[in-house]
């Protein structure tokens, strides 16, 4: 009967023994690092670590000054304007009123006010408008979409009310 | 087992609003030095591991109420300091506009001058050696090689498979190997 050399049952990996000199070869190498890193501590850093982290993790939270993007105060200001703006267009464009301007007459108002020539003032605007004429509105011609009042709002908000602490 | 039941009562106390500062000096002092030295070996400079150090401990007590002990309590406080220690390194380069690479060959030509070195020119060799690994496999070499952590140990903190770690820290020493050959014959 011929003589196993193998032990029954076991394998090696492959290539373990290709690979074995370089392995061995780096294994030893590694016995020649040095064993520190040669780093040092500035003495009794230690010492009070302790009450340095406590310091940090217990002080109070100070609230970082939050700049809103848009201020209440002047997004209610800019929004006045807008409605006011659409109050007296609706207003002027009201087929109810009893005016006597036809509609060639209207297109041309229109088209005076769309040039940016209306040199009023809206608030002095809005003194013209009765609480009569408020509530002959059509209201369902002046729902605006989100979208639209945010857009105006974007156009027409100066970087100075903005940058106002 | 004494260890285990020493972390657990060390988490519950962590997690108690009236034991909580005693549990954290507590906790501070068992790993401020294990802690620093895996930090210090990445970040080379003393003031920078401080940071660092701290940065880890914070964490740890910011966020203690929401460890749920899936890992053992050292082994996630080694894992934040491994990822602070890499997001330090990262966030200096970006802060310099240099590369990881420049900032480590900064950090490394300083140390001879630096009061906090005071390794013989082997053991400068070495960490220039060291320097020139990539950061993942400088940090497996280092928490191997200087803290002396098992593979086990290792594949647990890190998150990587043993075999995956092995083959990381072979080729490591291969490299530094290579490195100080190449470096003594200048």
């Amino acid at each position: 009967m011929k003589k196993e050399n193998k032990i029954q049952g076991f394998k090696a990996p492959e290539d373990y023994f290709e690979n074995f000199e370089e392995r061995l070869f780096y294994k030893i190498a590694e016995e020649n690092f040095p064993e520190s890193s040669g780093f040092k501590i500035p003495e009794n850093y230690f010492a009070d670590l302790e009450n340095r982290l406590l310091a940090v993790v217990e002080a109070p939270k100070t609230k970082s000054k939050v700049i809103p993007l848009f201020r209440t105060k002047h997004i209610a200001a800019v929004a006045a304007v807008a409605a006011s703006l659409i109050i007296g267009i609706s207003i002027f464009k009201n087929p109810d009123t009893n005016t006597t301007i036809d509609s060639l007459q209207l297109a041309t108002i229109d088209n005076y006010i769309d040039a940016g020539n209306l040199n009023l003032d809206f608030y002095e605007l809005t003194s013209y408008i009765s609480d009569e004429d408020i509530s002959n509105l059509d209201m369902q011609h002046l729902q605006l979409e989100d979208a639209e009042i945010e857009a105006y709002l974007f156009e027409n908000t100066s970087e100075t009310i903005l940058n106002e602490p | 087992m004494n260890v285990v039941v020493e972390e657990r009562e060390l988490v519950t106390a962590l997690q108690t609003k009236e034991a909580k500062e005693e549990a954290f000096r507590e906790l501070v002092s068992q790993y401020r030095e294990r802690l620093y030295w895996q930090i210090r070996n990445m970040v080379l400079d003393h003031d920078d591991a401080d940071d660092v150090l701290q940065n880890t401990f914070i964490k740890v007590f910011r966020n203690i109420d929401s460890f749920k002990g899936e890992s053992k309590l050292h082994t996630w406080m080694y894992r934040i300091a491994a990822n602070e220690s890499i997001t330090f390194l990262n966030n200096k380069a970006k802060r310099n506009n240099v590369s990881i690479d420049n900032l480590k060959d900064s950090a490394v030509s300083r140390l001879e001058s630096d009061v906090y070195f005071e390794g013989d020119a082997m053991q400068l060799q070495f960490q220039k050696a060291i320097a020139t690994l990539p950061e993942r496999q400088r940090l497996i070499f280092t928490m191997k090689y200087f803290e002396d952590h098992t593979y086990e140990e290792l594949s647990k903190i890190l998150e990587t498979s043993v075999g995956g770690l092995k083959s990381s820290y072979h080729i490591a020493v291969k490299k530094i190997t290579e490195f100080i050959k190449t470096n003594e014959t200048l």
